[in-house]
């Protein structure tokens, strides 16, 4: 080409190619049990492969499906004295608890103005299934407040049915601000040590400013009490894929 | 320790134990010991010699065995002695058997009279003044002195207790791992000495143990693990009640 000047014309290097991974971009978001994460301490390793061997055996034969706190359950369970000889329990995930063969969860939901919550063991042989039927994560990971929220939040249709998921992909965030009873409550989730984003708080702004009182701003610098746990579960990720494809 | 459920799905609360690296070092006969039966020395768990005198070297040396953390008796019968220097695994224990666990408690070091021998201390308010957790009285007038193992302060825990009759649940050959009852005295990785219950009740519990013990260069393959009749494998279904 002729330029302007009579100089060459200046290099213009062809536009970078940009490579969409889709392998890489789907494994990168995979769903890796709370349970299976095994706390800090003295426990020798051995006594949690060998958990972790036992779990994978119930996985095998029974299918536990990914599920987060604020998802909403049904759960069957055996029961020697029911009509049927089998419960069936739908409620909000409020909490997932204990590690190992011990993982629990707390299911809450309010029955003709009555709350109920119950705390299943994830492992145990009396549960026959679990099925998820609406997938949304809340703003928090504890969903305990809502005992003193107003009982329309807690309320579920006992013969809900699932509701069908779009994509495998991202599961939905519910910014849902949730209005409280007036006070006293259980405990006092307007204090920072609860750290709860999902409340509207309707309370003046004195008292927000007092609760600040007892905040710890210290506690997220401190070292010791760092757990980097991206290692151990990327090796139990590994043992869990390969176990569970045998 | 861990749970495990039964086939009619109730939960029960069991201690792991490893049977690591454990030896028989020498034969006592009944009348070297002056006991009621022949003794056989035990030792567990191996350690560098380095750390320990020359004299501890000798009953290892003997026996052709690395030093041990820890060397305990049994008190044996004559029909069940085993030849020095050969291997204790986990696979002597059977599913269904019971058994006493004795081990030094978790150390709690010097502590008050409320914490160590459950007194009720004195009340909080209503005018007691710098007397909350004291013992109180220690004697009587008539008594004119103080009892001897009168319960005070003192450095608690760290000394030797047993469990009596846990029930053996389950045995992993495989990794040496006995799966026993309830809780065992003793902080998580202590060492822990593992007997044939002696309680009346389960002394015609063991129906055909490998007897001396389990060989395991002999004829026996055993499965990896060896489950109770009334435990549930998750290799089954869910329990469902009919």
């Amino acid at each position: 080409r002729v330029s302007s000047d009579g100089r060459p014309p200046k290099f213009q290097p062809p536009p970078k190619p940009v490579i969409i991974d889709r392998k890489t971009q789907k494994e990168e978001r995979r769903f890796l049990s709370p349970e299976f994460i095994p706390p800090r301490g003295r426990t020798d390793p051995l006594k949690y492969y060998i958990e972790r061997k036992d779990m994978i055996q119930r996985r095998k034969v029974f299918n536990i499906p990914e599920f987060y706190v604020g998802h909403i359950l049904a759960v069957t369970t055996a029961d020697p004295y029911a009509s049927d000889k089998s419960k069936r329990f739908v409620g909000i995930c409020i909490q997932r608890g204990g590690k190992g063969l011990g993982a629990t969860f707390v299911l809450r939901n309010v029955i003709e103005d009555q709350g109920v919550e119950i705390c299943y063991e994830l492992y145990s042989p009396r549960i026959q299934a679990i099925e998820v039927l609406k997938l949304e994560k809340r703003l928090d990971e504890n969903l305990m407040y809502l005992r003193d929220a107003l009982p329309e939040y807690s309320t579920f249709d006992v013969n809900m049915k699932p509701v069908p998921r779009m994509d495998h992909e991202e599961i939905p965030v519910n910014k849902l601000q949730v209005r409280m009873k007036p006070k006293p409550w259980s405990k006092r989730w307007e204090r920072p040590k609860y750290n709860i984003k999902g409340i509207k708080f309707e309370l003046s702004e004195h008292k927000m400013k007092a609760a600040q009182k007892w905040s710890q701003p210290w506690l997220e610098f401190d070292m010791l009490r760092e757990y980097d746990t991206s290692k151990i579960e990327e090796k139990i990720r590994k043992e869990l894929s390969e176990e569970l494809e045998k | 320790m861990m749970p495990i459920w039964t086939k009619s799905g109730e939960k029960h609360a069991v201690t792991l134990l490893k049977v690591q690296d454990c030896h028989v070092l020498r034969y006592v006969s009944k009348e070297e010991s002056g006991g009621k039966t022949a003794k056989l020395l035990v030792g567990g768990k191996n350690v560098s010699p380095f750390s320990k005198p020359e004299s501890a070297h000798e009953i290892f040396k003997e026996a052709g065995v690395p030093q041990k953390q820890k060397v305990t008796t049994f008190n044996v019968t004559d029909d069940a002695i085993i030849k020095p220097g050969t291997p204790l695994y986990a696979a002597h224990f059977r599913p269904g058997q019971f058994v006493d666990v004795t081990a030094k408690t978790v150390g709690k070091g010097f502590q008050g009279v409320v914490k160590r021998w459950g007194f009720k201390g004195q009340p909080a308010s209503h005018g007691q003044t710098k007397t909350h957790r004291r013992p109180g009285a220690i004697s009587t007038n008539k008594a004119a002195k103080v009892y001897r193992g009168k319960k005070m302060p003192g450095k608690m825990g760290n000394i030797y207790r047993t469990s009596f009759g846990l029930k053996v649940w389950r045995i992993n050959t495989k990794h040496d791992i006995i799966y026993v009852n309830g809780s065992v005295p003793g902080h998580t990785n202590c060492l822990v000495k593992v007997r044939d219950s002696k309680l009346p009740t389960y002394k015609d519990c063991n129906k055909n143990p490998p007897f001396p013990t389990f060989f395991a260069d002999g004829d026996e393959e055993l499965p990896e693990d060896l489950f109770d009749e009334e435990i549930f494998q998750f290799t089954d279904p869910s329990v469902s009640f009919a």
